[in-house]
């Protein structure tokens, strides 16, 4: 697009201090420019890159929320919104590695992205991805693409994961003193800083902003009424599934089955340490989804199915 | 011609009357020769007065500062106590009390709160007080407070940046010479930043202060793709050794926050996205020695910095010892055919630094280093003839810094052939270049040991001096300014290693310090 282009442009120029190429704007006369072109007089190897950077990217890489460990074990990420990708990502049997990153690092300001090898060697990263585009991408990239359903019955299932089940989690999560205090500060907050005023303000920035999304969609939070919505959501799931291996009748996992399970493994996870527990006692109740995300936990993210 | 509606008449009668002008001023003449003759002779008086008795046993029974309504007492009491004849064992000489005085008034002078010149008088104090003694006298200075609150805004115009400021300063604030300093700046580059201090001298010296302040800005770091929000604060004491050298020593606690990153940044930006926190002491010595800042022809200049940060119990998220050091020498060289000062000046600069990754407080293994925490090189003010920070490792287009550097130059200032040495325009000759390293990579993957970094570290000042520094040479005008120095430099790299953005032609500089 011309007007990308001219940002990006002005963004080289402010790169550079604001100082325009000079001599690239107005032609040289040619012996001019031939002396000039003689110059650097000597040219040695580049520099060395500091420690702290990665090498050189070989893989495609998806930046997500995980422990240092979690990303070299590919541990499944304490995420949902980048669980759902890292899990589509393995369905669609794409070989990449997964990174600890934060939001700060995404070019939409939220995680998961992802990272395309590079094919050129003087540039260690191409140009991210972010996560509305990675289905486009897995499309162009894999041959054996997960099935792709659509229609308005999957949109209403979708809906209730994105919406429903999402409000609960937000709520359980971040709202909840128990599992605030011990869950999202152990996951969140802990591994941003190690100073307590930073913690402190962003563990309320955190909460802040759970509470912002619930109040999109109703003017005060009742938790009773969450909680009962996500009850329902999970017990029509659960009926949607019925006795399938995968929802919608497919042989292989797709994109719903990662969305569900971005959820289901995360309130099931006992690692986790869950104070408060009132979801995942709904969806224990659930004999098959809990059975459902054994399968794809097993299935994908066993330690020698790993990269 | 306006003046006269009159018209013509008008004119007349004033034609009419020089001859009279001329006897006023002629009478005019005559009394201030007068009073001229008057004056010299009393002060020829004065001074006879004063030299017969500069040995005169004189003794202070009080000092009074008149026109300091808001100045605690006990602040000037500090400084003009110990002057007081009752906490002294023997009396003054009147030429030492003259000198004393005056001392103490340069003192006063030197808070800076008072409007310059500070006057004294000294009188005898009222005879029928029967507690003083035929030596006494009494001093008084006149010091006018300056107002109490100033505030400016305005706009700035620098090295490819423009901002737009607000700055409120509260003199005296306490009564005891503190300043209390409010800053907000929006800006191209320096998106925004809000800074407050407070400082005040310690024990009513002016020579010795201390400062707390806190700030919040955001930074544009278009050289590595991200923009740097910056939150926290500091203290130091700061003392003068000398007239011309200077010690500070501080703490320092930042939040760090490098967020807002290009689409096209590197691997190594988006690794170093996030948040961090440094807590660091610091310390630093300026000794400066030249005959001007700006534009020095004499002289050398010294400044040493060095950091703690994240070491025992400062804790934090970064661990590392930095130390930096500048230096620049300024000579005259004299030419066979000029008598005296040939405006020739010879200015050589260098300047070096080096990170050491420490362990964070509990943690056994170092720390390797941040973006944030790393040094720059090349600049209009540093290695002339690069783009910002155009020497050291590049990760694509990012320069993402290193932890040692090496940068001098040299440059030779000739007088514009019709304006003289004394004009404040030079033309410039330099050579300068300088080398940005990383600390080597470890062979092995992984942690690094104290060991592996004990190693890397001498392995990465050995490059230093592996193959020629990246060079540029150029020439150019320079113009010194009493704030700042503007020079604009044709220049062509030299040397360059793979990456290094060198820039051939014209860049254009303003600052302070420069190499």
């Amino acid at each position: 697009m011309p007007e990308e282009n001219e940002e990006l442009r002005k963004k080289q120029i402010r790169a550079v201090g604001g100082r325009r190429p000079v001599y690239h704007l107005f032609q040289l006369p040619s012996p001019v420019r031939r002396i000039f072109d003689k110059f650097p007089l000597k040219t040695y190897p580049a520099n060395d890159l500091p420690r702290r950077s990665p090498p050189i990217g070989h893989f495609d890489t998806l930046h997500i929320f995980t422990t240092q460990e979690g990303a070299l074990q590919h541990a499944p990420s304490f995420n949902p919104a980048c669980l759902k990708w890292q899990a589509y990502l393995k369905f669609s049997g794409i070989e990449f590695k997964t990174i600890s990153s934060n939001n700060h690092a995404s070019p939409t300001g939220i995680l998961p992205f992802l990272t395309p090898k590079s094919f050129s060697p003087s540039a260690s990263s191409s140009q991210p991805i972010s996560s509305n585009k990675i289905l486009k991408w897995v499309s162009s990239r894999s041959d054996t693409v997960p099935e792709r359903v659509s229609g308005m019955r999957y949109e209403a299932y979708r809906s209730l994961i994105d919406h429903r089940i999402r409000r609960a989690w937000l709520l359980t999560l971040y709202l909840d003193e128990r599992n605030s205090e011990v869950v999202a500060k152990q996951l969140y907050i802990y591994p941003t800083s190690s100073n307590a005023i930073v913690q402190l303000s962003l563990y309320h920035q955190l909460k802040q902003a759970a509470r912002d999304e619930l109040l999109k969609t109703a003017s005060y939070i009742r938790e009773d009424e969450v909680y009962l919505e996500a009850d329902n959501a999970f017990a029509a799931i659960s009926t949607l599934l019925g006795d399938d291996v995968y929802f919608f009748g497919n042989d292989r996992p797709s994109l719903f089955d990662a969305n569900i399970f971005a959820y289901t493994h995360l309130l099931l996870d006992e690692s986790l340490n869950w104070q408060e527990t009132r979801l995942a006692d709904s969806l224990n109740k659930k004999e098959n989804l809990v059975q459902h995300r054994q399968r794809i936990l097993t299935g994908y993210f066993d330690r020698h199915n790993a990269l | 011609m306006a003046a006269s509606p009159g018209g013509d008449e008008g004119i007349y009668a004033r034609l009419n009357f020089t001859t009279d002008l001329k006897a006023v001023e002629e009478h005019e003449r005559r009394i201030r020769e007068r009073i001229d003759a008057t004056l010299r002779k009393s002060q020829e008086r004065l001074a006879e007065l004063i030299d017969q008795n500069s040995t005169l046993p004189t003794t202070v029974s009080s000092i009074t500062v008149v026109g300091a309504p808001n100045t605690r007492r006990s602040f000037l009491a500090r400084i003009f106590d110990p002057l007081l004849s009752v906490n002294r064992d023997r009396p003054y000489t009147q030429s030492e009390l003259l000198q004393e005085c005056a001392a103490r008034a340069d003192k006063l002078n030197r808070f800076g709160i008072y409007h310059e010149p500070i006057s004294l008088f000294f009188d005898k104090p009222e005879k029928t007080d029967p507690s003083t003694s035929p030596t006494d006298v009494v001093v008084y200075l006149t010091a006018k407070e300056k107002g109490r609150i100033s505030a400016k805004t305005g706009t700035d115009l620098g090295n490819a940046e423009g901002s737009a400021y607000a700055n409120v300063q509260w003199r005296n604030v306490l009564g005891g010479a503190e300043t209390l300093d409010v800053n907000a700046s929006l800006g191209t580059r320096t998106r925004s930043a809000y800074q407050a201090a407070f400082d005040t001298p310690i024990l009513s010296d002016p020579d010795k202060r201390w400062q707390i302040g806190g700030v919040q800005s955001s930074t544009q770091k278009s050289f590595a793709s991200h923009e740097e929000f910056l939150r926290g604060g500091w203290t130091n004491l700061r003392w003068l050794a000398s007239s011309n050298s200077q010690h500070e020593v501080g703490y320092n606690g930042y939040w760090r926050q490098i967020t807002g990153l290009a689409s096209n940044a590197s691997s190594t930006v988006r690794a170093e996205a996030g948040d961090s926190f440094k807590s660091s002491i610091s310390y630093s010595w300026i000794a400066d020695r030249r005959n001007n800042p700006i534009l020095p022809s004499s002289g050398y200049y010294m400044k040493m910095i060095s950091e703690l940060a994240g070491w025992g119990p400062l804790k934090g998220d970064v661990a590392f010892w930095k130390s930096e050091v500048h230096t620049q020498t300024a000579s005259t060289i004299p030419l066979p055919g000029i008598k005296g000062d040939s405006g020739v000046i010879f200015n050589a600069g260098l300047r070096a630094g080096l990170l050491y990754p420490l362990a964070l407080g509990t943690k056994q293994t170092p720390e390797a280093s941040h973006i944030n925490d790393r040094f720059q090189l090349g600049a209009p003010t540093d290695v002339r003839g690069f783009r910002l920070s155009g020497l050291g490792p590049r990760d694509g287009s990012d320069a993402v810094g290193g932890d040692v550097y090496a940068a001098g130059g040299a440059n030779l200032l000739v007088p514009l052939p019709r304006l003289g040495r004394e004009s404040p325009l030079r033309m410039q000759a330099f050579v300068n270049g300088g080398r940005l390293l990383a600390l080597r990579q470890a062979e092995k993957e992984g942690e690094m040991s104290s060991e592996d970094v004990r190693e890397s570290v001498y392995n990465t000042v050995a490059e230093l001096g592996n193959g020629l520094p990246s060079m540029s040479a150029g020439v150019g005008l320079v113009y010194a300014h009493p704030v700042a120095r503007f020079e604009l430099n044709f220049s062509l790299p030299l040397v360059l290693r793979k990456g290094e953005e060198g820039r051939k032609g014209l860049q254009f500089g303003v600052g302070i310090d420069y190499l």
